[in-house]
């Protein structure tokens, strides 16, 4: 494959992200930037986080690392010696985009903010991904993924309604910083599009804290329109007025959601049909059942029955029965899938979204989960994590001509 | 004068609900022209859930506000045949169309992405559907929940050994909106650079499934399922494995805090931070590792101290410490009280023509040269007819006259 038919095959990207930004860089590397991810002489820290292939833990072999930084190229560079200092600049005046997400003001306090970078090249986009910006009286506090989630109102919405004493939970999966760098990258393509039309460079400071606050739907309209808060619900939406529960469980062990039970009288005749062909509609072909507009209102004996009846039907089945039956009828419902159970499923396969990414190294490809969108002309292309220090060779040698001697001299000092 | 990263982009915007009105947001938060294509038999249903006290209007819904502003917005029947004629000559003058509809519709329409090309030879088109474009399920439909069922994401969130607690809202629609906006926005970056156009089809489930990344990786580099005691892990942390990690209970009805500590030297500022009580220079607390073995007692006598004091109190006391500690915030505290969020213009208001003043929830990214902008508030059902009919398409008033009272719009 030409590189050059890549949307991204033009950029070049210095990745200075820990947790909370790997993700930009994987995102346009695999979209074809180069993307040189800095890290220090001892290595990312995400390289220390598990699991671990063969539950090994070595910095090689950190899965949530492999995850989080396909597509990328790796040199070692400690910013903190002068001599680092200089490399950096000297990348930085080449490169098109720096991403960062260190505490506000440490880049500065080493020389290296956006207004010196960008002296010798004005057209430079740098992107710095904080907790909560960098001014207002929170820009020094600490972040974390629980603390993202907790501040900026997600976890006010998820939980029980049904576990009585249960906190607010948070999603798990690192979301919080995933937010972020997903707010963080697209403030990034803005200018990008702003370079490519004037040919400035510019500073995006982008908010975790902020980009979270935005990421809770019906959250604050209810409140900033109707003076509401909403309460958390198992498995459903947040809500001010209680509804039903929705998850419903199946004969093996899974739960299935179901929605839009009461839209319309031909859904709900759909669905009265599919029960009462295997005789268990019990009573709800009664046409009493059938005022849609009063069933919506969701409360009265008649629609928690009609659940009932409907949560056992749903119990006597396969989760991937009911759901295969429910979107046949045009019910938007979904099985409650643990995230490896969507390699069983062969629509996703016959999409080509997963895909094998080699490890020569080990020996071994793995099959990995492929790209959230399908462009028609530029192609999505996923390499494996690089290892620690990977590129040094081709980005201080070839890139910036240091030579074999100089470079073993910067590898002695604790440069590189 | 150029003002805004995305100025001089025009977007034909049939999207609806809240997964492609939210990349369109993006869009024209940043300074795109977007123009909501609508049909007046079948509203937006966001346009469906008035204000309290704001009657019956379709125009009165403060989520609808909220995911719409700053786009103009057109009523069209694009099955009356002089409906469809203008639909065309708008994706004529224009860089993007995105939809959110099923697979199938803009084919049915006569509008897949090669009819588009012929209309707009660089057209960008977004198609936002639950499964895609293609494959056997590809008619299957979803909300935001069914996304998140079916990328693994619900399933992710809960306390060990109760049912999924899942998303309290389609955070799903959120996502898919985001990648959305990422895909219109590399692809301008590939047609400034070449002058090509393309199609993005991008499906909500899949966009999810990336998210779990390293829980696939497990099974497949591990062979370990993610269905096994202890997933989820509620709000601690098994990786990295560290304690204390979670939340906590505070003064007040259902308050909580959370505070996260990831290893001894933090573990020793949170000690000093509580006032070294005994309980907290126990031996068994003294490493990272003890502390992940003894979590249950551990998180027990760190809530004697929380419930003594409100969430805000807690994390103020902590993060003054240098501890990673925050309020589980209602959506009122971010909006009348958080002073970050206030010094930062988080939220900001603007005029609607039936609402009065209004608010909305912000954009998180400043950019220096060309920052986002509130300009309006939602459109009214079928506002911008004028502009988008006469000035840009150049129709004739009289013409426009007869094709109101034809019902082409």
């Amino acid at each position: 494959m030409n590189d050059d038919q890549r949307a991204l095959s033009d950029i070049t990207m210095l990745d200075l992200c820990d947790e909370k930004g790997q993700l930009m860089g994987k995102l346009m590397g695999d979209m074809g930037a180069r993307v040189i991810k800095i890290e220090p002489p001892s290595g990312a820290r995400a390289r220390s986080i598990g699991p671990f292939l063969n539950d090994e833990d070595d910095p090689e072999y950190s899965l949530y690392f492999w995850a989080n930084n396909t597509s990328k190229e790796s040199i070692t560079l400690n910013l903190e010696s002068e001599g680092g200092q200089s490399i950096f600049r000297q990348l930085a005046s080449k490169a098109n985009v720096v991403l960062e997400s260190f505490d506000p003001g440490y880049l500065s306090s080493l020389g290296l903010d956006y207004a010196s970078l960008s002296a010798d090249n004005p057209e430079l986009i740098m992107t710095s991904l904080t907790g909560f910006g960098q001014d207002g009286p929170y820009r020094d506090y600490k972040t974390s993924d629980i603390v993202a989630l907790a501040m900026g109102g997600v976890m006010h919405s998820c939980g029980y309604d049904d576990v009585p004493g249960s906190p607010p939970i948070r999603p798990s999966g690192g979301h919080g910083y995933m937010i972020g760098a997903h707010y963080a990258l697209m403030g990034t393509l803005m200018a990008l599009n702003w370079r490519d039309m004037t040919g400035e460079g510019q500073y995006v400071d982008a908010s975790i804290h902020e980009a979270c606050s935005c990421t809770t739907e019906a959250a604050m309209p209810q409140y900033m329109y109707n003076g509401d808060v909403v309460h958390r619900q198992t498995g459903r939406h947040h809500g001010v007025a209680s509804t039903p529960k929705t998850l419903c469980a199946t004969s093996d062990g899974k739960f299935v959601n179901v929605f839009a039970v009461f839209t319309s009288l031909h859904a709900w005749r759909t669905l009265v049909t599919w029960m009462d062909s295997e005789d268990m509609a019990e009573d709800l072909t009664d046409e009493k059942y059938l005022d849609m507009a009063a069933m919506r209102t969701r409360s009265g004996p008649e629609v928690s029955h009609a659940y009932d009846v409907l949560r056992r039907f749903i119990a006597s089945h396969p989760a991937d029965y009911i759901y295969r039956g429910s979107q046949e009828r045009k019910f938007p419902w979904g099985v409650v899938r643990s995230p490896d159970e969507t390699l069983d499923d062969p629509h996703l396969w016959e999409r080509g979204f997963f895909e094998e990414v080699e490890h020569p190294e080990i020996g071994q490809s793995f099959v990995y989960p492929g790209r959230p969108y399908v462009f028609s002309k530029t192609p999505w292309q996923t390499r494996r994590a690089p290892l620690l220090g990977e590129h040094n060779k081709k980005v201080y040698g070839q890139d910036l001509g240091i030579s074999d001697t100089e470079l073993e001299g910067l590898v002695s000092s604790g440069v590189i | 004068m150029r003002k805004h990263a995305l100025d001089g982009v025009r977007v034909v915007d049939f999207s609806w609900i809240v997964a492609g009105p939210t990349t369109t947001r993006m869009l024209a938060d940043f300074g795109a022209e977007v123009i909501r294509i609508e049909y007046d038999q079948t509203l937006d249903y966001m346009r469906n859930t008035p204000s309290v006290g704001m009657g019956n209007s379709p125009n009165v819904s403060g989520t609808f506000n909220n995911l719409n502003r700053n786009k103009l917005g057109v009523t069209l029947n694009v099955m009356h045949p002089d409906g469809m004629e203008l639909l065309r000559e708008l994706i004529s003058v224009s860089d993007i169309v995105v939809e959110n509809f099923s697979s199938g519709v803009l084919s049915r329409w006569g509008l897949d992405y090669e009819e588009q090309r012929k209309i707009r030879p660089d057209v960008i088109y977004l198609s936002l559907s639950g499964f895609g474009h293609s494959g056997p399920d590809q008619h299957f439909t979803t909300w935001g929940p069914t996304a998140q069922a079916l990328s693994g994401l619900t399933y992710m969130s809960g306390l060990p050994g109760e049912d999924p607690a899942g998303w309290g809202f389609s955070y799903m629609d959120h996502t898919a909106g985001y990648y959305g906006a990422m895909a219109c926005m590399m692809a301008l970056h590939h047609r400034n650079k070449t002058g090509e156009g393309q199609w993005l089809d991008l499906s909500q489930v899949e966009s999810g499934i990336p998210l779990t990344g390293t829980a696939i990786l497990e099974k497949t580099v591990n062979g370990r399922q993610y269905r096994q005691k202890g997933n989820p892990p509620g709000n601690r942390s098994p990786n990295p494995a560290v304690a204390p990690h979670n939340t906590y209970r505070c003064k007040g009805d259902d308050r909580w805090c959370v505070i996260s500590i990831f290893d001894d030297q933090q573990w020793a500022a949170f000690v000093d931070a509580l006032g070294t009580p005994d309980w907290a220079t126990a031996t068994r607390f003294a490493t990272n590792e003890s502390r992940v073995q003894h979590q249950d007692d551990l998180d027990m006598l760190i809530e004697t101290w929380t419930t003594e004091r409100t969430p805000h109190e807690a994390m103020h006391t902590l993060q003054a410490a240098g501890i990673a500690a925050g309020a589980v915030q209602t959506p009122k505290e971010k909006v009348d009280e958080d002073p970050q969020l206030r010094h930062r213009d988080f939220i900001r208001e603007t005029v609607h023509a039936e609402m009065g003043n209004t608010r909305f929830e912000g954009q998180p990214m400043n950019l220096s040269k060309s920052p986002w902008e509130l300009r309006l508030p939602s459109p009214l059902l079928g506002e911008h007819a004028d502009y988008v009919y006469h000035q840009l398409l150049g129709t004739p008033d009289e013409e426009i006259a007869r094709m109101a009272e034809e019902a082409v719009f």
